[in-house]
């Protein structure tokens, strides 16, 4: 049997952590972070200072505030997965294999230190370095070194330094950790309590078998846990793929073609990398450092992940003339993003439809011409809101569609967006009313007809309709739909009477 | 109907959805205000198919449902016929629902109705939309043939919509072509405009949706508002006739409610007699009955006389019906053995102590009969009849059910309104809060009766982390704040039976109540006073069926039987009222009963009807407290606001207390009837007309001055009647209680163990937990036992020891969890085939116990009897097992384990016990948690609860216990007063309103607490004054308080 050795590094309380290793001015300070919505949050994560005031996790901001002196900071998962990303880089600086187990609050890691002596000395010694080198980088962490992955897991989890388990005496390292070690259940757990049973060690002096028939085989591992022999298949962490081509040009290109003729061999190399994984693109980012220091961002986002470089070459020559950089450009990065290739199974007798993913790319042409959100089948809302809809995107039900026959009605042409206009009112009714250069003498008026709703959210309305005949000098005459919004006293010119 | 006031509209009408629900109260306001109110209602019709929705290619969430016409009521025969229809459609329904008619019952019950064709949830507008003009013809030919040509009116609204304006339109020209008139309405469903929003909120929490996702189900604006006369002619200019009919059906609407046509039942009399000739006897035979023992003989003349006065005037009133149907009801109950008692003010009558349905003698405590009757009343007598709570109250009710027939009788309702706590749920759902946010808002929202400045809504949010300056958190403050007392739902009174001779539907619509059996009219009890509705109040009250269960257990465990007609006035239970050793007793348990009760020292019954009268808000607030203990207790000098009071209010020291006694005053100062003292009690109590009060002051000074009292005398008698009158209570009702106080208090001193079992049997009931009442139990001596499952039945039961001495059994509806037909499968089984010998004997004789409810015995060792099992754990490992199928492999292993040793689990520790019996049964049979941290707490200083009474008053201590009860009294200024139990007894605490700021979280959240203060002795009653407050670590066992009373 090959022999194991495993070194687990555990960090409490990671969003806090994350966040005060960089804030070397809050290290001496109590602090707490806060996750949820406000007006709802709640502290999720806390130094051991703030500890020491009283405070715990699931208090409220209210509560944590009126502690006072509480330094309280917002859980960010940007500087979580930063920090995480820092935390790993140091601690493969000793082993290659690494299997990443950590959970919302804290994050832990789990070395393969097996045969990594020569290297680092004894595992002590490779655990006083591994330790001290996280806290040089603002981490408090704990360290357990066990021949079992999962006592080496339990035990950092639940102790505070370096602790070396040493081979055989597993079951008695872990003989006094709560059984909360265990992943258990409400109720499991509840039982536990109920039997008296607080520690690793109780639970282990309990017989297996008796135990068995009581929880199945689930007490089996429980069992095999808690005495440090319970096996596990290492899962090492691979370092995510990362997609990106950068180029820097000689001299600043004005021209669209040379951007093309780089970006074309940029693209090719992204979807042969990506292919090489057997992954697809589903976006590309695309930014440009410019001759004016700015910078200039596009994205594509075909609708499904693609690898055809010809298509994504399209899109992103549809990109750039519809939204070209403003100065010439000095630098270009592409990065993509992966996504799973598409996969269908045909039938051997099904007929064959047209490809799917030619309604896609078109979608996504047209996407990439107007807008993400303006393509799709447009969807009235259940609200009152006066011309409320949203857009969804395009699906074929397979149902037929049926006609339905309808009276004729006065068809009514929207204008996209309504025109301001100015009205003269006369007697609480409209009476003329001017819109760009032309004037218009309301000869009949109908309304108002009311409607106001969304009183509670920012996206209250209240508006007043008018159907009205109105003509100009020339004599032409419209029959048109005014608008006023009654909260900031606006007319608009809201459609026409065809 | 005030702002119909503000807007000078001579009359208005209100049309509730399918009932009468507000007709009442509109009524009464109306009257009041000086509107005319017209009554009708919106009564949906299933024969027109479906309301109006908007088409099937726009998105909506209204619900199918029937189209509504608008009936008004023009004669009394128009609403009883309108009360009918309701009742009719609304009791086809097998449960309380909505409900419609049909067209047949419209055609029945048309007569004296006016039909409105209603708005856009009407059947012109559902027809016109689904049929075009031929349909809505159709629709209005078939009202015009079921009212009658002249009684339909098309109602035309104007919410400046363009569909509604449509079919506007479309219906004057149908209207004009068939000839029917018009009518302009605005369907008004809010006063102002502004109030749209609460509509919407209603619309959401009806619709169980948020104000985001309710769509069209909201308002389209906000234009259902009250409307002007001048604003609805401007609306309606080009169609003036619709604004002309809008008088003219007001004028030919001569309905009010003044004419509802009730009339209580009159009780069937053998031939020959009248109702007053057959009550006139029953009561002689009551009289005799009652006052013909050699102990009340002397009182037997008086009692004639007072009859003879008291059955003229109910003669003269024409109330012998109800006399006799109230001792109907009493009959039945002596019949079947259920205890009775009435309460309040009929107690003051002889009449009703003859028929037995009060059981205190108002000649022998000189009752003032007037209280309770009088001629210049105008109402009718109110007799409450207190019954044990649960199912013989049930039997009674379904007997006047069947007396009167179910459309002859029905429950009063009860309005349930929006509190704080209903309307902080409610809203957030509508503006989208999720549960946590909800659970956390709510349980913010204080129950504590004495609200302080910083108790408002804004700073329980604020507390809650919510920022108020959000725009949703405001809105929802704000919405939060308008709910307040705005109707939620339709209750059913708690003991309310209205009766009616002839047909209760034909006064008010019945329907059904939630409740299996029961059906209940549409006002509450206020309104059928208002309305002169009778009703008799079938009470249920927990301490009589205590007092029930009592007195069926003694005699089978004490061999003694006992009358709670004819209980001794016993010195033994006064000495311990004396000592407010009084956990458990009937109305003088509470903090505040216990604080004052040795500064009364009762020693006879009536200082206990003044006991229990006089801790109420009233008295306490009308400051009448303080002074009559100190003249109790000798430390101030009995005096009187005129010699000639001293015969009135010698029996309360000087000081009044009683309503009959202000009634006694203004007879004896001022030469008032009786009649016109229950006038002038009423006119101050109710301050109603600064008018009445004036004249009767008068009448009361001139009166004064003929009997020769002088001007600063008569000055200290106004004053003292108006102060007092808002806050004297009824002697009578104070007796009746007192009663019931003493019975407990006998039956607690001489039979502790049946009378704790039956408070245990019938919680919840009374101030203290179970918990609490067992350990006072336990410290008079009472041994308790533990729930077992080889004794125990659902209910806890006495069970005689070896050494003939009497214990209490706790019975397994203590056991959380258990299921009542498990448990009493269990004690079937045990009575069939014996005790249990393992566990998994018990789970294959009792197959219906389940893994949670085995573990639930096996926690708090009611399995500890059984065979083979040692300690709890034991049971807890087997439970684990038992009942589990195992395979052949383990069969082996299992067969092995039941002989062999017992199982791996340790013992239970002291304070696991105490924490499993509290999670388990809320209670513990053992030690108290306090006991066995004693000797630590001692060498901290801390005294037990018993200690405190050896030390001096002002010194300072520090006491430790289990928090069992917190109060904040509305009458206490902020003051908030704590009891602490330990294994010695209950302690007092006061803690001030600074240091309740303070320590609000500890106190309001701590179960147990280590307090220092100074102690405060006065004349044995003891208070610690709280200074510091901290939590104490003693348990971890959920041990429950009484809070926010």
């Amino acid at each position: 049997m090959i022999p194991t050795l495993y070194a687990c590094v555990h960090a409490a309380e990671f969003p806090a952590q994350a966040l005060l290793r960089l804030r070397t001015d809050l290290r001496l300070q109590p602090v707490v972070v806060l996750e949820g919505k406000p007006p709802q949050e709640i502290v999720c994560s806390l130094n051991r200072l703030a500890k020491r005031r009283g405070l715990v996790c699931g208090v409220t901001r209210h509560d944590a505030e009126e502690t006072g002196g509480i330094h309280v900071l917002a859980r960010s998962a940007e500087v979580e997965s930063s920090a995480a990303s820092v935390l790993l880089e140091y601690v493969s600086r000793f082993s290659p294999r690494i299997e990443v187990a950590s959970s919302n609050l804290s994050y832990s890691c789990v070395l393969d230190i097996a045969g990594t002596e020569r290297l680092f000395g004894p595992s002590k010694e490779l655990a006083e370095r591994l330790h001290s080198s996280l806290a040089d980088s603002g981490f408090r962490t704990s360290i357990a070194v066990s021949q079992n992955y999962h006592a080496a897991l339990m035990k950092a989890h639940a102790s505070r330094g370096i602790n070396l388990i040493p081979t055989g005496e597993e079951a008695g390292a872990l003989a006094d950790l709560p059984v909360s070690a265990l992943d258990l259940s409400e109720d499991h757990l509840e039982t536990f309590v109920l039997w008296g049973i607080a520690t690793l060690g109780e639970l282990a002096a309990l017989p297996e078998v008796e135990l068995v028939m009581r929880f199945g085989s689930d007490a089996r591992i429980w069992h095999e846990l808690s005495r440090g022999i319970a096996t596990h298949v290492f899962r090492p962490f691979e370092t995510a793929l990362r997609l990106e081509e950068t180029y820097e040009f000689e001299d600043p290109v004005e021209q669209m073609d040379s951007l093309l003729f780089i970006g074309t061999r940029m693209i090719e190399c992204l979807s042969h990398r990506a292919a090489n994984h057997m992954l697809s693109i589903s976006s590309l980012s695309i930014h440009m450092r410019l001759e004016d220091r700015s910078a200039h961002q596009l994205t594509i986002r075909p609708a499904l992940p693609t690898t055809d470089r010809k298509f994504l070459l399209k899109l992103l020559q549809l990109e750039l003339a519809a939204h070209p950089p403003q100065s010439a450009v000095v630098a270009l990065t592409i990065s993509a993003e992966p996504g799973m290739s598409r996969k269908m199974q045909l039938g051997l007798f099904a007929p064959q439809t047209p490809e799917p993913s030619r309604l896609d790319v078109t979608i996504a042409r047209l996407k990439a011409l107007v807008g993400e959100d303006r393509v799709g089948s447009a969807v009235l809302d259940d609200s009152h809101r006066p011309d409320s809809f949203h857009i969804e995107s395009f699906s074929i039900d397979g149902k037929p569609f049926a006609l339905q026959a309808t009276s004729p009605h006065i068809a009514l042409r929207r204008i996209r967006p309504a025109m301001p206009v100015r009205v003269v009112i006369h007697g609480s009714k409209p009476a003329a009313f001017r819109m760009e250069e032309s004037s218009f003498q309301i000869k009949e008026a109908y309304g108002p007809w009311r409607t106001s709703g969304c009183w509670w959210s920012t996206s209250q309305w209240d508006a007043e309709e008018w159907d009205v005949l109105a003509m100009n000098a020339s004599g032409e005459s419209r029959a048109c739909l005014l608008l006023r919004d009654c909260l900031r006293n606006e007319w608009r010119l809201e459609a026409y009477y065809d | 109907m005030e702002r119909a006031k503000e807007l000078e509209l001579p009359a208005i009408a209100l049309a509730d959805r399918n009932g009468l629900y507000g007709v009442a109260r509109f009524h009464t306001s109306g009257q009041r205000i000086g509107v005319k109110p017209h009554i009708g209602a919106e009564i949906a019709v299933s024969d027109f198919g479906n309301r109006r929705t908007p088409p099937s290619w726009l998105p909506h969430q209204i619900p199918p449902e029937p189209p509504r016409l608008v009936l008004l009521c023009a004669s009394q025969v128009g609403y009883q016929n309108l009360c009918q229809l309701i009742t009719r459609f609304k009791m086809r329904e097998a449960t309380k629902a909505e409900g419609a008619a049909t067209l047949d019952e419209l055609e029945e019950f048309s007569q004296g109705l006016i039909c409105l064709t209603g708005g856009e949830e009407g059947p012109l507008a559902a027809a016109l939309a689904q049929d075009g003009l031929a349909g809505a013809r159709a629709t209005l030919n078939r009202l015009t043939s079921i009212f009658g040509r002249g009684n339909v009116y098309v109602e035309l609204q104007r919410h400046q919509l363009r569909e509604e304006e449509c079919r506007n339109q479309a219906l004057m020209g149908l209207a004009s072509e068939l000839g029917i008139p018009v009518i302009a309405t605005n369907g008004v469903c809010y006063a102002t405009k502004e109030d749209v929003s609460l509509l919407d909120v209603f619309t959401s929490i009806r619709h169980h949706t948020t104000l985001d996702k309710a769509g069209r189900l909201l308002a389209m604006n906000s234009a259902r508002y009250l409307r002007s006369a001048r604003e609805m002619i401007s609306l309606f200019r080009d169609v003036p006739d619709a604004i002309a009919n809008t008088r003219i059906v007001s004028e030919r609407i001569a309905f009010t409610l003044d004419n509802l046509g009730y009339e209580f039942p009159h009780y069937p009399v053998p031939e020959g007699e009248t109702m007053d000739s057959f009550l006139e006897k029953r009561v002689e035979e009551g009289v005799r009955k009652r006052y013909g023992s050699a102990a009340k003989q002397h009182l037997l003349n008086k009692a004639r006389a007072q009859v003879k006065h008291e059955l003229a005037l109910i003669a003269k009133l024409g109330f012998a019906g109800y006399f006799l149907i109230v001792w109907d009801i009493i009959r039945y109950c002596q019949k079947n053995g259920f205890l009775v008692q009435g309460r309040g003010s009929a107690a003051n009558s002889a009449v009703c102590y003859a028929l037995e349905i009060t059981a205190v003698d108002p000649i022998g405590l000189e009752l003032l009969f007037e209280r309770f009757l009088s001629e210049s009343r105008g109402e009718w007598p109110d007799i409450d009849l207190d019954l044990p709570s649960g199912d013989q109250r049930e039997q009674v009710i379904q007997y006047v059910y069947e007396r009167y027939g179910s459309l002859g009788a029905a429950m009063s309702a009860n309005v349930i309104t929006y509190r704080g706590r209903s309307a902080a749920r409610e809203v957030g759902k509508a503006l989208g809060f999720d549960e946590e946010q909800l659970t956390r808002l709510a349980s913010l929202v204080g129950h504590w009766e004495w609200r302080g400045p910083n108790d408002t809504m804004a700073s329980h949010f604020d507390h809650a982390g919510f920022d108020i300056r959000h725009p949703r958190i405001a809105n929802y403050l704000d919405l939060c704040l308008r709910m307040q007392d705005l109707p939620r739902h339709l209750g059913q009174h708690s003991g309310g039976l209205v009766i009616c001779a002839g047909l209760l539907n034909r006064v008010v619509p019945i329907e059904r109540a939630s409740m299996p059996g029961r059906t209940v009219i549409q006002w509450d009890k206020e309104d059928c006073a208002d309305l002169g509705l009778i009703k008799v109040d079938l009470l249920g009250l927990g301490m009589m069926a205590v007092l029930k269960e009592s007195i069926e257990l003694i005699p089978h465990h004490y061999g003694q039987s006992v009358d709670l007609a004819t209980l001794p006035e016993d010195q033994v239970v006064y000495e311990t009222l004396r000592k407010a050793d009084t956990v458990g007793m009937f109305q003088v348990e509470s903090r505040a009963q216990m604080a004052s009760i040795p500064h009364n020292a009762p020693e006879r019954f009536y200082d206990l009807v003044v006991q229990v009268a006089i801790i109420r808000p009233g008295p306490i607030v009308g400051k009448m407290m303080n002074p009559y203990m100190r003249r109790r207790q000798g430390k101030e000098e009995v005096t009187y606001p005129h010699p000639l009071l001293e015969p009135v209010l010698k029996r309360t020291l000087g000081v009044p207390l009683f309503q009959e006694q202000l009634l006694r005053m203004a007879m004896t100062v001022a030469s008032f009837s009786g009649a016109e003292a229950e006038e002038l009690r009423r006119a101050v109590g109710m301050r109603r007309s600064m008018q009445r009060m004036k004249d009767l002051e008068g009448r009361l000074r001139e009166g004064m001055s003929r009997n020769g009292i002088g001007a600063e005398a008569q000055d200290n008698i106004v004053q003292g009647i108006s102060s007092f009158a808002m806050y004297g209570f009824p002697e009578s009702h104070a007796a009746s209680f007192a009663l019931i106080a003493y019975a407990s208090a006998y039956l607690k001193v001489h039979y502790l163990a049946a009378f704790t079992c039956a408070m245990l049997n019938n919680q919840p009931m009374g101030f203290y937990t179970p918990a609490v009442l067992i350990k006072d139990a336990q410290r008079h001596g009472l041994r308790v036992r533990p729930i077992d499952v080889q004794k125990s039945e659902w209910l806890c039961t006495l069970e005689t020891e070896p050494d003939g001495s009497i214990s209490l059994r706790i019975g397994m509806n203590y056991a959380k969890g258990l299921r009542k037909s498990t448990a009493e499968a269990l004690a079937a089984e045990r009575v069939r085939s014996g005790h249990f010998s393992s566990v998994d004997d018990l789970t294959f004789r009792v197959p219906s116990l389940n893994r949670k409810e085995l573990v639930s015995l096996a926690r708090i060792g009611a399995m500890n009897a059984i065979g083979g099992i040692e300690h709890r754990r034991d049971a807890l490992w087997q439970v684990e097992q038992a009942g589990r199928p195992v395979g052949p492999l383990l069969n082996e292993i299992r067969d092995r384990d039941a002989n062999s040793s017992p199982g791996p689990l340790r013992r239970m520790t002291n304070e696991e016990r105490i924490t499993a019996d509290y999670a388990g049964t809320g209670l513990t049979t053992g030690p108290h948690p306090m006991a066995y941290h004693r000797a630590a707490l001692r060498s901290e200083g801390i005294l037990s609860a018993d200690d405190l009474a050896t030390y001096r008053h002002n010194q300072l201590v520090r006491i430790a216990g289990c928090v069992i009860a917190r109060q904040r009294p509305g009458t206490a200024k902020g003051f908030v007063f704590l009891s602490l139990e330990d294994e010695t007894g209950i302690s007092n605490v006061i803690i001030t309103p600074d240091i309740f700021e303070r320590d609000r979280t500890t106190i309001t959240r701590s179960r147990f607490l280590d307090i220092q203060g100074l102690l405060q002795n006065n004349d044995g009653v003891i208070h610690v004054k709280a200074q510091t407050i901290v939590p104490l670590d003693i348990t971890s066992a959920e041990v429950r308080s009484h809070d926010f009373h």
